[in-house]
């Protein structure tokens, strides 16, 4: 069952949070944040808040509310949700003389997530925007999943079993995310760990597509050898009923 | 020392992932069984006798898996087999149930020190779900107790919240407590007055992922006496250490009597039947209770587990499987050390756990385990191992030279690890 608060964070943490690599990863997005300093401020009621910040050619999505230009009301995590479908508009309370910062390049930053995460057979042809669209789905879905661990009460049920430590998920000769635990609370960041307690690794970008895209089975593809884990599974093992809710929430 | 190749096993493997979901589905599996590297293992057995399996591409193996538990007296028993060839030929699953349903279940009450009655059935999970419903019956009452990463079985009601295709309802009259808490127990039934029908537990934790706890001293009789004063049926599923701690029941081995016992693993050495025993009051109860399956009075199974618990209290069983498994694991612990490698031992001997304890993850253990698996000493890294009477001095001293090669391994990779 999809709780909208839930999943009003997932989209939040998961799917916004993309615009971190948008950019630095696309060129026309670098181009729209060049030489901006400005933050806007998401408060949903009954939901979750974030800032979103640009500076020197780089954004940082982080929970909580925080010094920002422009602030944005939703009234419900519904409300929130539909925004980021593009069926829904948000509610400006702070920042009228920075609108132009929201209509413009925040928006045309907000297509290209679509773009990158609502892929086309052909789209997907090109090797650029396949790694593009495989490292952003698994950003989004990783974050996502630290989310539903974290407050969807079947995820908490799955998240109080684990242990604490890190868990690495990496693609070999590729990206990685560190999922940590501490107290049964999950954060995920977007880069390898020295001491993992578990490792999850997919053999290739193109597996991880397949995986992240419900193409493959990871039992499948474990036993081909395609992914494999290591370690104190039962991090990976209490991971995976959550992994399975994401798509649930992202859909 | 040869290294295995699997060539054959991958292949079929290939073939199977195509018309079988995962490949291989259940608990046999290459990642349920945690082959880590999935290469290093085999996935097919092709033949088995005593505690050896031969693979597909015939590499040969002693078994420290036991079929995770049913291989008990030695794979292939020509004294379990010709009972069961015998009856095969006079039938097996059949309009009427055998004769021998009747002498297998008197042959229980005998052996097992609380069964004055026995309920037959195919699997540990079987065996595990008609118990709590017998419970229920007799108490009226819905909740049950459980233990903390206690197994028994994968019907719904024995899985995790958020587990694939586990509904909330399906586990909502589940309280959890951890293993050897009394107070958490005691709490439990305070904050459920009246509503709590069964405690059910293995003898033992053992399980998967992390080291074995026995019941601390005077446990089991604190539970026995909450469940006594508060009309709890005390359920034990001895499905996995039935007949390795003691023929009468694990319950005897640790000095308490529950009211209904879980038997499978054990029962027939491989031949599948698995069974409920209880006390007299509960019969009425178990009577009323609708469980059956087509196969359940197939008759070759029950001549098999007739068989085998003869044999079994013939030659004492598990003071054979224990001795086997304090030779073997003393021998572990020994070359371990010999390496500046923890190897911790824990669990009953029978069905030792055993875990590397130079880290708190399972790097080592899984790659000590792989080493082995591969020179012919069968192991996985999750689970407690098994030990079954046909084990040699000969078996455990092959498989101890192929932990010395492993160990040395393993001891070559993770030298800052190392204990001095």
């Amino acid at each position: 069952m999809v709780n909208q608060s839930v999943k009003a964070r997932c989209n939040m943490f998961g799917v916004l949070k993309n615009i971190e690599y948008l950019v630095v990863n696309d060129k026309e997005c670098a181009n729209l944040v060049a030489g901006k300093k400005i933050a806007i401020q998401f408060n949903v009621k009954g939901g979750p808040s974030a800032n979103l910040s640009f500076d020197n050619g780089k954004a940082e999505m982080k929970h909580g509310k925080h010094k920002s230009n422009i602030s944005l009301f939703f009234k419900s995590p519904e409300h929130f949700n539909k925004m980021v479908d593009g069926e829904a508009n948000p509610i400006p309370v702070k920042g009228f003389t920075k609108i132009g910062f929201l209509t413009g390049p925040f928006t045309q930053l907000a297509d290209k997530l679509g773009f990158y995460l609502k892929p086309t057979k052909e789209l997907l042809a090109n090797k650029d925007y396949f790694k593009a669209n495989t490292e952003m789905t698994a950003y989004a879905a990783f974050h996502a999943l630290c989310e539903i661990a974290n407050y969807d009460p079947a995820g908490m049920s799955q998240a109080k079993q684990l242990h604490d430590g890190d868990l690495l998920v990496a693609v070999t000769n590729g990206p990685s995310i560190t999922i940590s635990v501490k107290s049964g609370k999950l954060t995920a960041k977007k880069s390898s760990c020295s001491n993992p307690r578990a490792i999850l690794s997919f053999s290739s970008l193109e597996v991880a597509h397949k995986i992240l895209n419900n193409e493959l089975d990871t039992f499948t593809a474990m036993g081909l050898g395609d992914m494999s884990m290591r370690g104190f599974i039962p991090m990976v093992e209490h991971i995976d009923p959550i992994l399975g809710m994401v798509a649930n929430y992202l859909a | 020392m040869e290294v295995y190749k699997n060539d054959k096993s991958i292949e079929l493997f290939k073939r199977a992932v195509k018309v079988l979901p995962t490949g291989i589905p259940g608990h046999l599996g290459p990642v349920q069984s945690q082959f880590i590297p999935t290469s290093d293992f085999p996935f097919y057995a092709d033949r088995v006798k005593d505690s050896h399996f031969w693979d597909i591409d015939g590499n040969e193996y002693i078994d420290y898996m036991c079929a995770y538990g049913p291989n008990v007296l030695g794979y292939n028993n020509d004294i379990v087999d010709q009972a069961a060839l015998a009856q095969m030929k006079k039938g097996n699953c059949m309009a009427l149930p055998g004769a021998l349903q009747v002498d297998l279940a008197e042959l229980l009450v005998d052996t097992i020190e609380i069964a004055d009655w026995s309920f037959f059935m195919k699997n540990g999970g079987d065996a595990t779900s008609f118990a709590v419903m017998v419970a229920r019956a007799e108490t009226s009452r819905e909740k049950i107790i459980r233990v903390e990463g206690g197994y028994h079985g994968v019907a719904p009601w024995t899985q995790g919240r958020g587990n694939a295709g586990v509904a909330t309802a399906d586990v909502s009259n589940n309280i959890i407590v951890p293993w050897n808490d009394v107070e958490a127990v005691k709490r439990a039934v305070e904050a459920n007055p009246g509503e709590i029908a069964a405690f059910i537990s293995c003898p033992y934790d053992h399980r998967v992922f992390q080291d074995n706890v026995l019941p601390a001293e005077g446990y089991w009789q604190a539970i026995r006496k909450i469940c006594d004063d508060n009309g709890i049926i005390l359920i034990i599923d001895d499905v996995r250490c039935g007949f390795r701690l003691d023929l009468a029941g694990s319950a005897k081995y640790f000095g308490f009597k529950p009211d209904l016992a879980c038997y499978c693993k054990a029962l027939a050495n491989g031949y599948n039947i698995s069974a409920v025993v209880g006390r007299e009051g509960l019969k009425g109860a178990a009577s009323n209770v609708f469980f059956t399956g087509s196969y359940w009075s197939s008759a070759v199974p029950m001549a098999a587990a007739i068989a085998c618990i003869t044999e079994m209290r013939k030659i004492n069983a598990p003071k054979i499987m224990i001795e086997r498994g304090e030779k073997l694991t003393s021998g572990l612990v020994e070359i371990g050390k010999s390496y500046g490698i923890d190897m911790k031992i824990s669990g009953v001997p029978s069905m030792f756990y055993m875990r590397i304890a130079n880290e708190d993850s399972l790097f080592m253990q899984q790659e000590f385990c792989a080493e082995c698996t591969k020179r012919g000493a069968f192991f996985v890294s999750h689970h407690n191992h098994f030990t079954n009477c046909s084990l040699t001095d000969a078996d455990i001293k092959k498989t101890l030279e192929i932990a010395d090669i492993a160990y040395s391994i393993v001891a070559k990779n993770n030298p800052d690890k190392l204990r001095k």
